[in-house]
C-alpha cells in the first residue's frame, strides 16, 4: 500500500514540523505540532492527525470518485458512439459494459450527498445552494420514467407510469414524432420532471441504462411471470441502422425510431457527462468553489463527511433502497432494475462509506489513495475502542453486502433476492449491518463533539428578541 | 352582485375597527373552563391605563395585537420550520429530522412511499400514488380541458341528508385500476353502464367543469372577476345516482403541517368554538366531532375540507382507500360497495384480498411520519438578521386583523406533547410498541391562521340532469347530472358539517403554493386562480371581513394580500 498520495495537507503539515513523531514505529513520541510539547503517539499511530487534515483527505477522494465518475462517463459516450454506428451484438455487450464500468466509482460517491455538496445543492449558476437544488436528480434519480421515453410493455412488474395522470405524455418521445421532431440534449432536459413530477425522469445513469437494456420482463416476458437472473432483454435489433429492420422489441417499426433512439442515448449520455463535469469542477482542488469552503470549514465540514455516512447508511441505502424494496417486494423499487445491478449499487453506496472513514479509494487506474483518515482522528482523540468498533461494524456492512453481490453474480439477482422465501435473510443481513454502523456513525459524532445541532447557525438565534 | 348574501342570522353589529379587541375579550369569556373567571368585558375602544390582568386568549397566552408583529412569527411551524422558498417548499424535511439518522431514514422511507404507486391499488381509484394528487406535496390542478379526467381533484357525494349512494357509495373514483397497472392509462376510464356487466369493471363516472365568469367591483369602482364552475357528471358505469344526489369536487390540498395541527389540544379548539355566536360578532364556529376510526372514540376533526377526520392516521388511511383502492388494517373493506359486483370481483383478483391489508402497518406509519413532521415554510417578509418586517406586510397583517380575518383564521397556536404513532415505532424489521413522542412537533408556538372550525360560508346549490345543450332530461347516456351553485356552497353534508360550512383551512404557507406547483389555484375547488379571488369568494359569516376588505383602498388591499402571500 502506498503512502505517497497521501492528503496534501497532512504533508504540508508534517514538512512544516519536522519533530513530529510519525508513530509508525510504535514507539511513543513527545514531540508536538509545535515541536515542543504534543500528545504522544500511540501504538503505531501518529498522534499529529488534525480534523482539517480529515477533512482534506475526504475533499481529495471526493473529487478523485467523481473525476473517475466522469472520466469513465466519457468513456462510455464513445463506446456508444461505437455501438450506435455499428450495433453489432458484440459492441452491443461493450455498450452495456461500459456502462456498468461508469456505475463503479459513481456508487462510491454517494456517501457524498446529504451534506450541502455539489452533487445536491450546485446551482447552475456555479454557486452553492440548498440540498435538493443541486444535479443529483439530474445525474441519478429512479425510478426512471421510462414510459415517457422509449416503449414500455402492457404490464410490468411494478409501476413505470408518472407520479400523477396529469403529467403523462402522449406517447413517449422517442415514438412520438409530431411533438418532437428532433431528439437532442435540450429536448430530453425540456421533458425532465414535466409537470414538476419528479417520477418523469428522462435523465442519468438509469435513462442510458434503459436505452441499453429494456425493461426486466422475466421469465416469460409477460412483465408479471417468475424473476428469473437476467435483466432487460432489449434486442440489438432497437438499434438497426440496416434499411427495413428496425424494432421496438418484438415489434418492427419504421427505420427513424432506431435512429431517434440512438440519438436519445447519446443525448442522454452527453448531458451526465456535462452534469457529472459541474460537479468534478466544484470539487477540484484548490479551485472548486465547494473544495475550498469545504476544506476550510472547520468542524462544520467534519460534521457534513459524518452526515453523509451516517444519513447515506440509514436512510437512504438501509431504507429507502434495501428495505423499501424487500418489503414492497418490487422490482419497480430496486435501483438498477433494468440492468441487474442494484447488488453492484449497495455494495458502492457501503463501500463509499468505508472510503470516507479510511480516507481510502482505489481509482479506476488502480491508484490507490491514502489520507488523512477519521479512524487516525479517532485514535488520536483518545476514542481508540470506538474507532475499533466503527472500523469492524463498516468491514461487517462490507462483508455481508459481499455476500449479495456474490449472490447476484451467481445468478440469484437482488430482485430475486428480496422475493419471499428465496434469500430475504441475506438481505435482512445487509440492513442489520448498516444500522449497526450508523449507531457506531452517531456514537463518533458525539464523541468528536459535533453534533450538528451545535454546528448550525440556527435561524432562530438571527432573531431579535 | 356575484354573490347572494345567504347569511341566516341578522349581524347587528356594524363593523368596526377595533373588533380584534371585542372578539378576544369575548373569547376569554367564553373560554369558560379555562380558569379565566372575568365577566364578558363590554367593549373598551380605548384603556387609558393598562390592564393589571392581561387578557388571555384560547391558548392562554397574551392575545397578539394587530398592530405590533410577535418576531416568533418567522418561525411559522416552531422547529418544523424550514427555510426554502423553491419548488420544494412543501416537500422538505425540517433539520431536527436531518439531524437525526433514524428520524431521517423514517422520512425517506415515508417519502418514497408516499410517491410510489402501490401493489393492491383499486379496482376503483382517483390515482395511485399519494403524489400524484398532492402534487410536489402541495395542491392538485384541475384539469386543463373538459376532456382531461380529474387527476389531482375527486368529487365527494352523498344524497340529501349527507349518507352515501347506495351503488356508488360517498366518492366517485374516475378510474379502474388498469388505467394505471397497464401502460394504458385511457383504458380504465369510464364509460356509459360501462361496469354493470359485473366482470368489466372502468371508473364510475367521469365529472368536468366549466366555468363561468362573475364581474364584481369594489367600492371604489375598480373591477375583478370570478370564475363559478359548473360540475357535470356524466358516462356513469353503474347506472344512475340515487334521487338527491349532491357532488362536492374537492382538489388535494397541500399536506405539510399536519403534525402540528394534530398536536393542537383539543380542549384549545373547543375553546374557540361559538355555535350560537354567542358574542353576536356575525362568526360561530362549530367545533366536528367525529369518530375516531381507531378507538371508536368521539374526537374533534381537524382534517378534510370538512373536518371529517381526527387524525393524521385516519387522514392517511382513509385516502388510501378512498382515493388509491389502497387497504389497510384501519381500513380493511375494498373501495366497492356491496352493488358494484365488477368492482368486487376484480378485487377478488389482487394478492391480498379479503382480511389481507395492501398496506403494512408498517408502510402506513412510515407514511403518516412523513406527513406529519413535513416542515413549514418559514414566513417570507422579514429580515431576520435586522427584526425587521417589509412594511407592507405589517400594515397588511394589521388590516387582516382589523377587518376580523382573524375571527376564523386563528394566527397563533400552542402544542402539546405530539404522540407517537398509535401504530408502533417505526424499525426496518418492522413497528415496534409504545412509539416515543416526536419531540419537533412538540410544545410548540405555531402560526397556521386556522381555528380547524367549521363556518357556514354561505350559498346554496342545486343539482338538475341536462343534456350537453342544457336541455332537461331524466335517463339515458346523454342525460348528464349537474351542479350549480351559488357562493362557496357544496351542498354535501358531511358528519355534523352541512352544505354550507367549511373548516377554516389553514393559511401558512399559501404565499407558496404557486412556486410549489405553478398551475395550482385556490379554496376546496381549485375555482380561484389568486389569493385575491380566494378572498373575494368568501361569504356567510365571513361576510362583514369580506365587506370591511373590499371597502379598503387599493393599495391597502395590495397590502393584506402581500400579508397573505407571506402566510
Amino acid at each position: 500500500m502506498k503512502k505517497s498520495s497521501i492528503s496534501l495537507a497532512l504533508l504540508l503539515a508534517l514538512s512544516l514540523t519536522a519533530c513530529v513523531d510519525d508513530g509508525e514505529d510504535g514507539v511513543q513520541g513527545v514531540d508536538g505540532s509545535d515541536g515542543t510539547s504534543g500528545t504522544d503517539g500511540v501504538d503505531g499511530v501518529s498522534s499529529f492527525v488534525t480534523r482539517t487534515d480529515v477533512i482534506t483527505s475526504n475533499a481529495n477522494i471526493a473529487y478523485a470518485a467523481y473525476a473517475d465518475s466522469l472520466i469513465s462517463a466519457q468513456t462510455m459516450r464513445d463506446v456508444l458512439v461505437t455501438f450506435i454506428s455499428n450495433p453489432s451484438e458484440a459492441n452491443f455487450s461493450n455498450a452495456k459494459q461500459a456502462w456498468l464500468a461508469a456505475r463503479e466509482p459513481y456508487g462510491q460517491t454517494e456517501v457524498y450527498r446529504f451534506r450541502e455538496g455539489p452533487i445536491d445543492a450546485l446551482l447552475a449558476d456555479g454557486t452553492i445552494g440548498e440540498d435538493g437544488e443541486g444535479p443529483e436528480g439530474r445525474i441519478n434519480a429512479w425510478p426512471l420514467g421510462e414510459a415517457i421515453i422509449d416503449y414500455v410493455a402492457v404490464v410490468v412488474d411494478g409501476n413505470s407510469g408518472p407520479e400523477s395522470a396529469a403529467n403523462a405524455l402522449s406517447g413517449n418521445v422517442i415514438a412520438n414524432t409530431a411533438d418532437y421532431p428532433t431528439i437532442n440534449a435540450e429536448t430530453i432536459q425540456n421533458v425532465f420532471e414535466f409537470g414538476e413530477d419528479e417520477r418523469n425522469v428522462t435523465l442519468g445513469y438509469h435513462a442510458v441504462e434503459f436505452l441499453l437494456w429494456g425493461q426486466d420482463l422475466n421469465e416469460d416476458l409477460s412483465g408479471s411471470g417468475t424473476r428469473d437472473s437476467s435483466g432487460g432483454q432489449r434486442p440489438v435489433t432497437d438499434y438497426s441502422v440496416t434499411v427495413g429492420t428496425c424494432t421496438s422489441g418484438d415489434v418492427a417499426v419504421t427505420d427513424d425510431i432506431c435512429t431517434r433512439r440512438g440519438q436519445y442515448l447519446l443525448a442522454a449520455a452527453n448531458v451526465l457527462i456535462a452534469d457529472l463535469a459541474t460537479v468534478v469542477e466544484a470539487w477540484e482542488p484548490n479551485a472548486g468553489v465547494h473544495y475550498t469552503a469545504f476544506v476550510s470549514g472547520g468542524d462544520e465540514s467534519l460534521a457534513k463527511i459524518m452526515e453523509g455516512m451516517g444519513r447515506l447508511s440509514y436512510g437512504e441505502l438501509a431504507g429507502e433502497r434495501i428495505n423499501i424494496a424487500l418489503k414492497t417486494d418490487s422490482q419497480e423499487d430496486e435501483h438498477s432494475c433494468f440492468s441487474d445491478n442494484t447488488h453492484r449499487d449497495i455494495f458502492l453506496n457501503a463501500k463509499g462509506v468505508q472510503n470516507s472513514f479510511n480516507a481510502s479509494y482505489t481509482r479506476i487506474d488502480g491508484e490507490q489513495i491514502e489520507g488523512a483518515s477519521i479512524y487516525d482522528l479517532l485514535v488520536v482523540e483518545g476514542e481508540h475502542e470506538l474507532a475499533n468498533s466503527l472500523r469492524a461494524s463498516l468491514e461487517a456492512t462490507m462483508s455481508a453486502a459481499a455476500v449479495i453481490d456474490t449472490k447476484a453474480k451467481t445468478g440469484t439477482p437482488f430482485d430475486v433476492l428480496i422475493q419471499e422465501g428465496i434469500n430475504q435473510p441475506n438481505v435482512v443481513a445487509v440492513i442489520d449491518a448498516l444500522v449497526d454502523q450508523t449507531d457506531y456513525i452517531e456514537q463518533a459524532i458525539v464523541a468528536l463533539g459535533i453534533t450538528a445541532n451545535d454546528l448550525r447557525q440556527d435561524t432562530e438565534e438571527d432573531i431579535g428578541s | 352582485m356575484y354573490l347572494k348574501n345567504t347569511i341566516t342570522k341578522t349581524i347587528q353589529k356594524p363593523f368596526q375597527p377595533l373588533k380584534v379587541v371585542v372578539a378576544f375579550a369575548f373569547l376569554t369569556a367564553c373560554g369558560g373552563g379555562g380558569g379565566s373567571d372575568a365577566p364578558p368585558t363590554a367593549p373598551v375602544v380605548v384603556s387609558p391605563t393598562p390592564d393589571p390582568v392581561p387578557e388571555l386568549d384560547h391558548s392562554g397566552l397574551t392575545p397578539l395585537e394587530a398592530s405590533v408583529i410577535d418576531n416568533a412569527e418567522y418561525l411559522s411551524g416552531g422547529d418544523a420550520t424550514l427555510f426554502v422558498t423553491n419548488e420544494d417548499a412543501f416537500s422538505t424535511r425540517a433539520e431536527a429530522i436531518t439531524d437525526d439518522f433514524t428520524l431521517d431514514g423514517n422520512f425517506t422511507s415515508g417519502d418514497h412511499i408516499f410517491r410510489t404507486p402501490h401493489e393492491g391499488a383499486g379496482p376503483l381509484l382517483n390515482t395511485s400514488n399519494c403524489q400524484g394528487c398532492h402534487l410536489n406535496d402541495g395542491r392538485g390542478v384541475l384539469p386543463k380541458s373538459i376532456n382531461e379526467p380529474f387527476t389531482s381533484m375527486l368529487v365527494k357525494i352523498g344524497d340529501n341528508s349527507g349518507a352515501p349512494d347506495p351503488i356508488y357509495g360517498d366518492q366517485l373514483q374516475t378510474f379502474a385500476e388498469q388505467s394505471f397497472s397497464t401502460s394504458d392509462f385511457n383504458s380504465g376510464w369510464p364509460s356509459y353502464n360501462g361496469s354493470i356487466n359485473g366482470d368489466v369493471l372502468v371508473g364510475e363516472a367521469y365529472t368536468y367543469i366549466e366555468f363561468e365568469e362573475i364581474s364584481g367591483s369594489y367600492p371604489d369602482g375598480s373591477s375583478y372577476s370570478l370564475r363559478n364552475p359548473i360540475y357535470k357528471t356524466k358516462n356513469l358505469s353503474f347506472g344512475d345516482f340515487t334521487a338527491d344526489i349532491r357532488f362536492s369536487p374537492r382538489v388535494a390540498p397541500q399536506v405539510f403541517g399536519v403534525g402540528l395541527l394534530e398536536a393542537i389540544p383539543e380542549a384549545y379548539i373547543l375553546a374557540l368554538a361559538d355555535d350560537n355566536d354567542t358574542d353576536n360578532d356575525g362568526i360561530s364556529g362549530r367545533a366536528s366531532m367525529v369518530t375516531d376510526a381507531i378507538t371508536n372514540g368521539s374526537r374533534l376533526g381537524r382534517f378534510a375540507y370538512k373536518a371529517q377526520n381526527p387524525s393524521v392516521l385516519q387522514q392517511v388511511a382513509g385516502a388510501y382507500r378512498g382515493d388509491i383502492g389502497i387497504t389497510s388494517s384501519i381500513f380493511i373493506e375494498e373501495p366497492c360497495t356491496n352493488a358494484q359486483v365488477a368492482c368486487i370481483t376484480v378485487a377478488e383478483r389482487e394478492s391480498k384480498v379479503a382480511d389481507q391489508a395492501d398496506i403494512s402497518d408498517l408502510e402506513l406509519a412510515q407514511v403518516e411520519f412523513y406527513n406529519r413532521v413535513l416542515g413549514v415554510p418559514a414566513r417570507r417578509g422579514f429580515d431576520s438578521v435586522n427584526a425587521q418586517w417589509d412594511t407592507d406586510i405589517a400594515a397588511g397583517r394589521q388590516a387582516f386583523f382589523e377587518t376580523g380575518c382573524i375571527g376564523c383564521h386563528t394566527p397563533r397556536h400552542i402544542t402539546e406533547e405530539a404522540a407517537g404513532s398509535v401504530l408502533g415505532e417505526i424499525s426496518f424489521s418492522g413497528l415496534e410498541e409504545n412509539a416515543a413522542p416526536i419531540k419537533m412537533l412538540s410544545n410548540q408556538t405555531i402560526f397556521p391562521y386556522t381555528d380547524l372550525l367549521l363556518h357556514d360560508m354561505g350559498g346554496s346549490c342545486e343539482v338538475t340532469r341536462e343534456t350537453a345543450g342544457e336541455q332537461s332530461c331524466s335517463s339515458g347516456e346523454e342525460c348528464m347530472y349537474v351542479q350549480r351553485c351559488e357562493g362557496l356552497a357544496d351542498g354535501l353534508t358531511q358528519g355534523m358539517a352541512s352544505g354550507t360550512e367549511w373548516k377554516t383551512p389553514a393559511l401558512w404557507g399559501i404565499g407558496l403554493v404557486q412556486t410549489v406547483n405553478a398551475d395550482a389555484t385556490f379554496l376546496h375547488d381549485g375555482r380561484a386562480r389568486t389569493i385575491e379571488e380566494a378572498v373575494l369568494w368568501h361569504g356567510g359569516e365571513a361576510q362583514n371581513s369580506l365587506t370591511a376588505f373590499k371597502q379598503l383602498n387599493s393599495g391597502q388591499r395590495s397590502q393584506v394580500l402581500a400579508f397573505i402571500e407571506s402566510l
